[in-house]
C-alpha cells in the first residue's frame, strides 16, 4: 500500500505531514509503520479527528496514519457481554452493531459519528455517562498495537476479569499516540437500560450544585448522568437515571423531594425537554473555538466556580461552560474576546485548579493563546518516568514528537 | 567468606535504617519469609526488613542497590501464586509496619493509606459514615492494600464494581533509585501518561508502593441475596447466562459444585442441601431496582431449572450463606488432606462445557476436582485435592492445575483473573502472549526498573531479559549486577 502526498486536511495542529498512510486492514497499517521505522519518518495516527486539537503541535510530522479504513467489528459475544473492534470504527457504527443485541459500549463522548474507537481510547474521551460506567479506562479489556519499530503487539486479554501481565491495554488510555498505534481494542459491554429519566433544577448556585449532588449520594441514589449548564452566574443542574423502570421511578421521585427539601423548584423532563437539555449539553461539547478541560476535587466546586468558571467565562464571548459534579470534571467553551486577558484568565483558572491537585487543559484554542499559554500546564511529578517510558517505546521519538505532556 | 562479611555489613546498615528489631538475618527469623500463600514453593532470603516510612523503604531500597541485591517487596503474605515469594540473595522488604489510614476525605470520597493497612479495615474505617471500599478479595480480613495493588485483587463483587485498577486514585512510589515519585492523586484525569494504569497489577516489579489513595464508594441502599440449588453445573451455568442476559448485572453471582457444597457444609454446618450446583448472588443498588432485579433473577434460576430458592430472612443468615461461600476454598480441607488452588479465567458463557471438560480431566488424572468460583464474570477457582502422602499424587495435581489453565486459554481466557501470574504461572504466560508482546511489557518495566530489581522472576518467563531487545549480545545490566543468570 503505497501513502498519497499530504494536503492541508491532513494536518495536525497547522503541521501539514509529507505523506498520509490509509490503511485498509491491521496488517496494512502495521506495514505501514514498520516503513516509517526503516525510513526514521515521524508520525501520527489520525482516528476521526474530534481530539486532533489537543496538545502542542508536533515538532516534526513526516506522515500520518489514518484509521478510518480499519472499520470492522472483529468479534462480538453477546452472551459475554464483550467486543473486540478496530480503531478506526466510529462510535455511532459500533453502537448501531451492537443495538439489536440490546447492549452497547458505555461511553458518550462527543461527535459520536465521528469519534474513532481508537481515538476515544488515546484522548480517554469520555461523556456525562462516565459517572456511573467510568471512562475508556475503565471499560477496556485488551488492545493490539503496533510499536514505533512495527511490531504488532498486545495486552489484556477478551475476557472481563483478567490480571495476566502489566496491562498495557490502560496504559494506552489517553497516551495520544506517543506509545503505539492502538489497532484493535477489547471493550466490556453493558445491557442498554430499559428506561430512562431526567430531573432538572434550574439557575442554583454552584454551592447548591454541590449539596443537592452530595445529597443524594448521601440518599443512596445511583444516577447514571450528572450535568450542571453554565447559565450567566448560576447552573442548570441536570440528573438522568437509568435501568429498570421501577428503580428509575423511584430514585427521579427521590431527587425530585431532595431537591424540593433544598428549596429548588425542580422538575421531570419529557421526552423533548430531556433532549433539548443533553442536546445543550452537547453543543457545549463541541463549542469553540477555545476548549477547556478542567479537573478538581468535586467538593471544591463552588471555589472551582468562583476561581476558575467565573474569571474564563468573563473573557469569552459567547461563553458555555459543563461540569459534572460528581466527578469533579467540566468543560468552558468559547470565543476568546482579548487575548492577554483571555492567556490571564486562564493562567488564573489554572493556578486555581493546581493549588487543589487539578488541572486544566487546552482541548482546542486559538494559534494566539496557545503561544500565550502551554495547553498542558504544570509538568506533573512523574514527568522523568513518562519521559523513560517514552524513550523505551519509542526511542527515536518518531510517534507524535512533542505533542504530548511535556514536549514528549 | 567475603559474601557473608558483606552481607553482614548490609545487614548492619540496614538495621540502622528500620532499628535492630526489624531487621532479620538468622534462619529461624527468615523461614515466614520463604514463601506467601503458596506454599508448596519455597527460597530463603538474605535478609527481612520492616521500614515504617517512606524514607525508611527509600534508604533501604538504596542499600539493597547498592549491595547488589534483589527487592522482593512482600504485604501480608497472602498470595496465591508466589509473587513474594523471594529469590536467593535477595532483601525482602516488609510493609506490614506501615499500617497507618493517613487521612480520610469523605467529601470527596476517598481515603489515603499506608501499604500494610489490611483492605478490610478500610472499609472498616468509614462504614461508620455509610462508605466502603468496594474490592473485596476473600481474604479480605487479613490482606494487605499493597498487596492488592500488586496482584490488582478482585473479589466476588468485581463484576459489577471493578478491580483494584478502578479503585485506585493515587499511590506514592519508591523507584529502584530510592527516587519518590507521586502517580495520580484524587483529582481525576492528570495530564501525562496513565503510569498508575500499569503500577496496579504489575505484581511489585516496578517499586515499592508506600502510600495508596482509594476511592470509597457510598454504600447501596439496599442488598438482595438467594441461594438457588441445581441439578448439575448446566443449569446452573445457563441460569447465569439467562440473568445476565436480562439485562441484570448482579453485584455477585458465585457458583459451587456438589464437591466444594460437601466441604462448605462440612466447614460450617449450613444445612445446604446435597446437589449437583448452587449459585449464590446479590443484587445491590437503589431498593426498587433491587427488589426488580432480584425477583427477576429468580424467576429466571426457577425457569433455567433451579431445584430449590432460599432468600435469607435476616441480615444474619445472609452473612451466614456468604461465610459458607468465603470459607469455600479452606473448607476443602475437611476433604482432602492436600488440595491447590487454581485461578482462570473463560468466557461466561462456556461454564457448561468448561465444568463437563474439568470433570473429564480429573478423571483422567485419577483426582477430584471441587468447583467454587465466580461465575459472572467467568473466573473460575479449581480446587484440585490430592494426598501428598500417595507417590506421584502432587505431581499429577499440578500437571492437572497446568491442564486446566492451558483449556481457558483455549477458551479465549485467562490464566488468572485475580491471583496474579506471580512465580507460580510465569511459564504459562508464553500461552496466552507472544514474544513481542512481553517484549513490550518488558520494555515498560525497565521504564521504571531498568536493572530489573524488584521482584525478579515474576510474571515473565525466564527469557528474554528485562527491556533488553532480544537479539542484543551483550550482558543485559541485571546480569552484569548479578541479579540474573540468563542460563
Amino acid at each position: 500500500m503505497d501513502p498519497r502526498p499530504g494536503i492541508a486536511a491532513d494536518a495536525v495542529l497547522g503541521v501539514v505531514p509529507r505523506l498520509v498512510f490509509e490503511p485498509a486492514t491491521v496488517a496494512e497499517a502495521a506495514a505501514a509503520v514498520a516503513r516509517c521505522a526503516r525510513d526514521h519518518l515521524t508520525l501520527a495516527f489520525v482516528g476521526g479527528g474530534t481530539d486532533l486539537a489537543l496538545g502542542t503541535p508536533p515538532e516534526t510530522l513526516d506522515a500520518v496514519l489514518r484509521t478510518s479504513g480499519l472499520a470492522r467489528v472483529v468479534e462480538h459475544a453477546p452472551a459475554d457481554q464483550v467486543v473486540t473492534v478496530e480503531a478506526g470504527m466510529t462510535l455511532a457504527a459500533l453502537q448501531g452493531a451492537l443495538a439489536p443485541h440490546g447492549q452497547w459500549l458505555a461511553l458518550d463522548p462527543p461527535w459520536p459519528g465521528r469519534a474513532t474507537v481508537g481515538g476515544i481510547v488515546a484522548a480517554n474521551a469520555f461523556g456525562p455517562r462516565r459517572a456511573r460506567y467510568g471512562s475508556a479506562r475503565d471499560l477496556i479489556l485488551g488492545a493490539s498495537l503496533v510499536r514505533a519499530d512495527g511490531t504488532a503487539a498486545k495486552g489484556g486479554g477478551k475476557v472481563v476479569k483478567n490480571v495476566a501481565g502489566f496491562d498495557l491495554p490502560r496504559l494506552l488510555v489517553g497516551s495520544l499516540g506517543t506509545l503505539g498505534l492502538v489497532t484493535t481494542v477489547t471493550f466490556r459491554l453493558h445491557p442498554r437500560p430499559e428506561a430512562a429519566a431526567t430531573v432538572r433544577v434550574r439557575e442554583v448556585d454552584a454551592a447548591g450544585v454541590w449539596a443537592l449532588t452530595r445529597a443524594a449520594r448521601q440518599a443512596q441514589l445511583e444516577p447514571s448522568s450528572s450535568a450542571a449548564l453554565v447559565v450567566s452566574d448560576r447552573l442548570d443542574l441536570a440528573v438522568r437515571f437509568e435501568g429498570f423502570a421501577p428503580g428509575v421511578e423511584q430514585q427521579s421521585e427521590r431527587w425530585l423531594a431532595l431537591a424540593r427539601a433544598a428549596g429548588l423548584a425542580a422538575e421531570r423532563l419529557d421526552e423533548p425537554g430531556a433532549r433539548a437539555f443533553w442536546d445543550r449539553h452537547d453543543a457545549v461539547r463541541t463549542d469553540g473555538p477555545l476548549r477547556a478541560k478542567l479537573s478538581a476535587p468535586p467538593s471544591a466546586l463552588p471555589e472551582v466556580a468562583r476561581q476558575a468558571l467565573a474569571p474564563l467565562l468573563g473573557e469569552l464571548s459567547p461563553a458555555s461552560a459543563v461540569w459534572y459534579p460528581e466527578l469533579g470534571l467540566g468543560f468552558v467553551a468559547g470565543s476568546p474576546a482579548r487575548l492577554p486577558a483571555v492567556a490571564q484568565a486562564i493562567e488564573e483558572a489554572r493556578a486555581a485548579l493546581e493549588q487543589r491537585g487539578g488541572s486544566l487543559v487546552l482541548a482546542d484554542a486559538p494559534t494566539e493563546v496557545r503561544s500565550a499559554v502551554d495547553v498542558w500546564g504544570a509538568a506533573p511529578p512523574a514527568l522523568p518516568l513518562m519521559r523513560e517510558l517514552k524513550q523505551r517505546l519509542d526511542p527515536d521519538r518518531r510517534l507524535n514528537p512533542g505533542r504530548f505532556v511535556g514536549g514528549l | 567468606m567475603a559474601a557473608d562479611t558483606t552481607l553482614a555489613d548490609l545487614a548492619r546498615r540496614m538495621a540502622a535504617v528500620v532499628g535492630p528489631r526489624n531487621c532479620f538475618s538468622s534462619d529461624a527469623d527468615l523461614l515466614t519469609y520463604e514463601c506467601d500463600g503458596l506454599t508448596h514453593g519455597r527460597t530463603r532470603p538474605a535478609l527481612v526488613v520492616l521500614p515504617a516510612t517512606t524514607q525508611e523503604v527509600a534508604e533501604v531500597v538504596r542499600l539493597a542497590r547498592a549491595a547488589g541485591r534483589a527487592i522482593v517487596p512482600r504485604g501480608s503474605g497472602t498470595g496465591l501464586s508466589g509473587g513474594a515469594r523471594p529469590v536467593p540473595g535477595s532483601v525482602v522488604v516488609g510493609l506490614t509496619r506501615m499500617r497507618k489510614i493517613l487521612e480520610v476525605n469523605l467529601e470527596d470520597g476517598w481515603v489515603r493509606v499506608q501499604p500494610g493497612v489490611i483492605n478490610l479495615d478500610v472499609t472498616r474505617a468509614v462504614s461508620g459514615a455509610g462508605f466502603y471500599y468496594a474490592p473485596d478479595p476473600s481474604s479480605q480480613s487479613i490482606c494487605s492494600i499493597g498487596g492488592n495493588v500488586a496482584e490488582n485483587a478482585g473479589g466476588a463483587h468485581c463484576l459489577k464494581y471493578g478491580f483494584t485498577v478502578n479503585h485506585v486514585l493515587g499511590a506514592r512510589l519508591v523507584l529502584d533509585d530510592g527516587k519518590v515519585m507521586d502517580l495520580g492523586g484524587p483529582a481525576l484525569d492528570a495530564p501525562g501518561h496513565d503510569l498508575l494504569a500499569v503500577l496496579v497489577g504489575s505484581e511489585g516489579m516496578l517499586g515499592i508502593v508506600t502510600e495508596v489513595t482509594l476511592r470509597l464508594l457510598r454504600r447501596p441502599e439496599a442488598t438482595r441475596t438467594f441461594f438457588a440449588t441445581f441439578p448439575s453445573t448446566d443449569e446452573a451455568g445457563e441460569a447465569v447466562s439467562r440473568i445476565i442476559a436480562a439485562g441484570i448485572l448482579p453485584a455477585a453471582i458465585e457458583m459451587m459444585d456438589r464437591l466444594a457444597i460437601v466441604a462448605a457444609k462440612a466447614a460450617t454446618g449450613l444445612d445446604w442441601p446435597d446437589v449437583g450446583a448452587a449459585l449464590l448472588m446479590d443484587a445491590d443498588g437503589p431498593l426498587a431496582e433491587v427488589e426488580h432485579t432480584s425477583s427477576r433473577a429468580l424467576d429466571i434460576a426457577r425457569q433455567a431449572g433451579a431445584l430449590e430458592l432460599r432468600v435469607p430472612r435476616s441480615e444474619a443468615e445472609r452473612q451466614l450463606m456468604w461465610k459458607g461461600r468465603k470459607s469455600a476454598f479452606a473448607a476443602v480441607g475437611r476433604i482432602s488432606p492436600n488440595y491447590l488452588v487454581e485461578d482462570g479465567v473463560i468466557p461466561r458463557s462456556e461454564i457448561a462445557p468448561v465444568m463437563r471438560e474439568i470433570e473429564g480431566m480429573a478423571r483422567d488424572h485419577g483426582l477430584r476436582v471441587a468447583n467454587v468460583f465466580h461465575a459472572g464474570d467467568g473466573n473460575l477457582h479449581p480446587l484440585v485435592l490430592y494426598d501428598a502422602r500417595e507417590s506421584g499424587q502432587e505431581h499429577r495435581a499440578e500437571h492437572l492445575g497446568g491442564e486446566i489453565l492451558r483449556m481457558c486459554v483455549r477458551y479465549g481466557g485467562s490464566i488468572t483473573g485475580e491471583h496474579g501470574v506471580g512465580a507460580e504461572k510465569a511459564a504459562y504466560m508464553s500461552e496466552m502472549f507472544c514474544e513481542d508482546d512481553l517484549e513490550t511489557m518488558q520494555w515498560v518495566r525497565a521504564a521504571f526498573d531498568p536493572e530489573c530489581r524488584f521482584n525478579p522472576g515474576k510474571v515473565f518467563p525466564s527469557s528474554p531479559l528485562c527491556g533488553e531487545s532480544r537479539a542484543r549480545g551483550e550482558p543485559h545490566p541485571a546480569e552484569k549486577a548479578g541479579l540474573v543468570e540468563r542460563w
